[in-house]
């Protein structure tokens, strides 16, 4: 019961704050006894998306000559992703990233760079929650014997 | 039409995506067959015994940016051989040149990613397939 609260507590403020979208509330509806594991799945996949891309940005920014071209490439991946599960807080810092490419100004690139690393790992620390709670709940729905 | 009968093929390189998009098409009743770039897409097409005429897809969504061939130019080259099935195209980059390029390589229709039960429904009923 407890997990269960806590988890309902969780999802209603990373929807209240802007974290989440209804895009996530979109991926909840898909999941089912056929797919017990979606959510999870996109979860999962985002998370090493975000992390594989944000290293890659931190790379191509930390070079003396900036290709801007990669680094827009690589924000729109993550802006995709983000969109896909629903992440509109890294989505939208994504969309403030891309012009500052577009722009191709190194500051504006790396403190946006700042702001999108923080935002996917106060999302990513949440969703691991949220996974966690969610496996909580189901052992307490489907105790081991 | 039974939506059970209708064959999508999805072409989209990011394993993201095509998880998103799977579980749509199938909670939608479709068939879904999968490419992960548009030369695959491509060869897919012809051995569906595409030529002609509308082929073995009722229905094909493609991305833009892929590795070997990219979805511009695997719309071009389904196009030239004949075939008619409908291509919509999915993508993040959803400006209006961006849209009319798709357009001009020979897709359909373009939406925006990420792939969703309401857009779905509108391209199937669009293109008869609802």
């Amino acid at each position: 019961m407890a997990a269960a609260m806590q988890l309902n507590t969780l999802m209603s403020n990373m929807f209240a704050t802007g974290l989440l979208d209804d895009q996530f509330q979109q991926l909840q509806m898909l999941q089912d006894p056929s797919a017990p594991d979606f959510v999870a799945e996109v979860v999962t996949l985002f998370c090493e998306d975000g992390e594989r891309i944000i290293g890659e940005l931190a790379k191509l920014l930390d070079k003396p000559a900036v290709d801007f071209d990669k680094v827009d490439a690589f924000v729109h991946q993550l802006k995709g992703s983000s969109a896909s599960v629903g992440a509109q807080r890294v989505k939208n810092t994504c969309i403030q990233f891309r012009e500052f490419c577009q722009g191709k100004s190194r500051d504006g690139c790396l403190k946006t760079l700042d702001a999108v690393r923080n935002d996917f790992y106060d999302l990513r620390s949440k969703f691991q929650t949220m996974l966690q709670l969610e496996q909580q709940v189901q052992a307490s729905f489907y105790p081991k014997q | 039409m039974d939506r059970r009968r209708i064959r999508v093929l999805l072409v989209e390189d990011e394993e993201i995506h095509r998880v998103v998009a799977r579980a749509v098409l199938r909670a939608a009743g479709v068939e879904v067959e999968e490419a992960e770039n548009g030369a695959e897409a491509v060869r897919r097409v012809r051995e569906s015994g595409a030529g002609g005429g509308s082929g073995a897809y009722n229905l094909i969504f493609t991305d833009k940016q892929m590795p070997v061939m990219d979805g511009h130019e695997a719309t071009r080259q389904i196009r030239a051989m004949g075939v008619a099935t409908p291509i919509v195209a999915v993508s993040s980059d959803s400006l209006p040149p961006d849209v009319q390029a798709f357009i001009t390589a020979g897709a359909n229709d373009f939406t925006p990613k990420p792939l969703t039960k309401e857009k779905l429904g509108h391209i199937l009923a669009k293109f008869g397939l609802a």
